[in-house]
């Protein structure tokens, strides 16, 4: 079996929760125990598991330490959002969807007919001018911003 | 005691772990090994006999355990309230807005 | 989803508070991120580490796509971000879908990963009785889910025909009288079928499922009978079902038989052979289940188990061959990864059991033992059998419905299977599609919450979607695997 490792954690820098879990993390790969120090930090022992290659063992130290950074990381992102999780999951046990909004123009039955027709005419009035050929872009859609309002190009930009 | 068991003591620190969590450890190792839970100062002394690599494997059980406690003490709103709503939706009830 | 307001943008990184999000770094160096929306998004580590730290520009298109899956806080739509969690835990407000009748516990066949402890052909006193079976579809049909599905399960269940036609002619009956919809679904291993049997089970819509282990000499050496070739009986009756599947008629619906593959030692590197086996059957589906070390398959582990990383690797190279044939032309999905896709890609529920949160004991179904003991699984059931009535929530002869679904085992199951008192799952980037399964954690690790990190099993899941996202990343493999879950 492979050597044990010990590694030292400040407290100072590191929560005990996040020491824990990040310890707690590699079973999978290692035994581990945590013992107190003096001075406000703590000795993570790991000692490789039946079972775990020499390469693994010997990758634990470092996995340990990468897992210790992302408990800091998940923490302060489970800390800062708690109650906002918990407000959002209540609101999903109990989520309604909302009725789809009535379709009201706020138009009498003669002025929607009145207005039906308008854009009817209007159609007809750009497929005429599309068929003359008269112009392929009389609003400009097609050119670029630089061409519209490029000071170069002696145009100011409209607001 | 069967042959190949052997009895080691292990002394948990209270500023690592609690009682509870060594308590439950020791549970969930009943008929896979004998624990004997002492209090100390400073901790709590556990006894663990059964086999190969016992001791160790009791030890990462008793930080499984003080994860667990530790997260529901954050945690608790949340898991029981998706519990809680499958429970009593299952059973008929309608669960509290 | 969309972002609340793209007005709010400014070309400035932003240090805000992070949302809520679980993150896990991938093989190949990118880290993968999800949320309770079950939304997801792969970035590479250092637009992580910029993310994580605040300094991620908002003018950035990463950021947009971040800010649409509702990994930026403040541009979160609450509302949508709400939607998508209901969809996903719908199953909460259900109640249990899942019946399972046990016909009887003796059985024909002495399969190697059996966790069933199913008797001999000839053991007495272990059949369902006619009164037991339709107590059981009346207390079933008290289920508050509106669609529920009674599944008849053994043993082999047609070692007790009567009983399961009654029951088959019972549950149509009063579903019938109560406008309830009610699935009816029969696993077997077809030893015992006849032509009458099979056309009775067609003509009363009941779907069948059966077990499929590979070609005929894995099958046959996973799935010992001493009645003859389990292979043999397996294939005729597929092609039967398939047959009469193919030729529909306006008076009952014909379901597609469906078929599950077991993968012991011995399938170990056989993949192409055993999908091969699969459409040489003509199914449309494989799905390639683990074994779990409960039962009688944990007495004979070390000659039929494997590790976690050989059943990924086996996992794996199924999917990249079932994706190779598809990109050919051929019609086959994994189940299991279809299960999965819903949920990601859909964000749906497909109501699998085993990977929910809690997990579907007695909430999402129950079984039925042939006395009437109910148990919150079926593997519950299995342990009881042992001698160990951990999971027992009743009995159906005396116990209320109210009562089964607030028995300690069920309430017990619901705590121990939410992920969110899970140490390890808590904070695992597959928490929205996976669940544990306090059963196997009791037998395996001696208590109902067990210890992720060193469980067989989160080892399994872990493996599964890692291939899964991996092939996610994949245009090409994207495109198939979407495709197998498109509406």
């Amino acid at each position: 079996m492979s050597e044990n490792i010990s590694i030292r954690v400040s407290l100072k820098k590191y929560s005990l929760d996040s020491v824990r879990y990040a310890a707690h993390s590699l079973g999978g790969l290692v035994y581990a125990f945590i013992k107190p120090l003096p001075g406000g930090k703590v000795l993570v022992e790991l000692s490789p598991k039946p079972g775990t290659t020499a390469a693994k063992a010997a990758g634990c130290a470092r996995l340990f330490r990468g897992e210790l950074e992302d408990e800091k990381l998940r923490e302060r992102v489970s800390s800062g959002n708690r109650e906002l999780r918990e407000f959002l999951l209540l609101k999903a046990m109990n989520y309604q969807p909302k009725p789809p909004e009535k379709d009201d123009s706020g138009l009498t039955p003669q002025q929607e007919k009145e207005l039906n027709d308008l854009i009817a005419q209007i159609e007809g009035e750009i497929k005429a001018e599309a068929a003359k050929g008269a112009s392929a872009d009389p609003l400009g859609i097609t050119s670029t911003w630089e061409d519209k309002y490029d000071p170069k190009n002696g145009r100011k930009k409209i607001r | 005691m069967k042959p190949g068991m052997k009895t080691e003591p292990v002394f948990l620190s209270g500023e690592i772990y609690c009682e509870e969590a060594v308590k439950l450890a020791a549970a969930v190792f009943e008929g896979r090994a004998k624990v004997r839970v002492i209090k100390a100062a400073g901790g709590v002394k556990a006894e663990i006999s059964g086999g190969e690599n016992i001791t160790r494997e009791f030890c990462g059980e008793v930080l499984n355990q003080q994860c667990r406690i530790d997260l529901s003490r954050k945690n608790y709103k949340i898991a029981s309230l998706i519990a809680t709503k499958a429970l009593l939706s299952a059973a008929g009830e309608k669960t509290a807005k | 989803m969309t972002p609340k307001t793209a007005a709010k943008r400014s070309a400035k990184p932003r240090s805000a508070g992070l949302p809520y999000f679980t993150f896990r770094r991938m093989a190949d160096g990118s880290v993968l991120l999800s949320n309770d929306a079950g939304r997801t998004a792969a970035v590479s580590g250092k637009d992580f580490a910029r993310f994580s730290a605040g300094r991620l520009g908002s003018g950035e298109p990463l950021y947009a796509e971040l800010a649409a899956k509702g990994f930026v806080r403040e541009m979160t739509d609450f509302e949508g971000y709400a939607a998508a969690c209901s969809k996903k835990n719908a199953f909460l407000g259900a109640g249990p879908g899942l019946h399972i009748l046990v016909m009887t516990l003796r059985c024909n066949h002495k399969c190697l990963y059996c966790q069933s402890g199913a008797l001999g052909a000839g053991g007495r006193g272990t059949d369902m009785s006619r009164a037991v079976a339709r107590k059981s579809v009346d207390f079933a049909l008290k289920s508050t889910n509106p669609g529920i599905t009674i599944e008849f399960q053994g043993g082999e269940p047609l070692l007790n025909w009567d009983t399961l036609k009654d029951s088959v002619l019972y549950a149509r009956g009063r579903g019938r009288e109560l406008g309830r919809e009610v699935r009816l679904a029969l696993v077997s291993n077809f030893s015992l079928m006849t032509e009458e049997k099979a056309r009775f089970l067609v003509e009363n819509e009941v779907s069948v499922c059966t077990s499929l282990d590979g070609p005929a000499d894995l099958h046959n050496k996973n799935r010992t009978f001493s009645g003859g070739n389990s292979h043999a009986h397996t294939a005729r009756w597929l092609k039967y079902f398939i047959g009469r599947a193919a030729k529909q008629v306006p008076e009952y619906r014909t379901f597609t038989p469906s078929a599950l593959l077991t993968v012991s030692r011995y399938s170990l590197g056989r993949e192409k052979d055993i999908v091969d086996e699969y459409l040489r059957q003509g199914l449309a589906d494989i799905f390639v289940r683990p074994l779990a070390p409960i039962g009688y398959a944990k007495k004979l582990w070390p000659r039929i188990g494997y590790s976690s990383e050989e059943f990924a690797r086996f996992y794996r190279n199924s999917l990249d061959y079932i994706i190779k044939l598809n990109a050919a032309g051929k019609k086959i999905r994994e189940r299991h990864a279809v299960i999965m896709l819903e949920k990601i890609v859909n964000g749906g529920d497909p109501g699998y059991l085993d990977m929910r949160c809690p997990c579907g004991a007695a909430i999402g179904q129950v079984a039925y033992n042939y006395n009437g003991d109910l148990y919150a699984c079926d593997e519950g059931r299995m342990v009881g059998w042992e001698g160990d009535d951990l999971f027992r929530i009743g009995n159906v002869l005396r116990d209320s419905y109210r009562k089964v679904m607030l028995a300690p085992a069920s309430r017990a199951c619901a705590a121990a299977s939410s992920l969110e008192s899970q140490p390890q799952c808590s904070r695992c980037v597959y928490k929205p599609w996976c669940g544990v399964c306090p059963v196997y954690n009791y037998e395996t690790q001696g208590s109902l919450w067990g210890d992720m990190p060193s469980s067989g099993r989160c080892a399994l899941s872990l493996g599964m979607f890692d291939a899964l996202f991996g092939l996610l990343k994949k245009p090409a493999s994207a495109k198939i695997l979407k495709e197998w879950v498109q509406k």
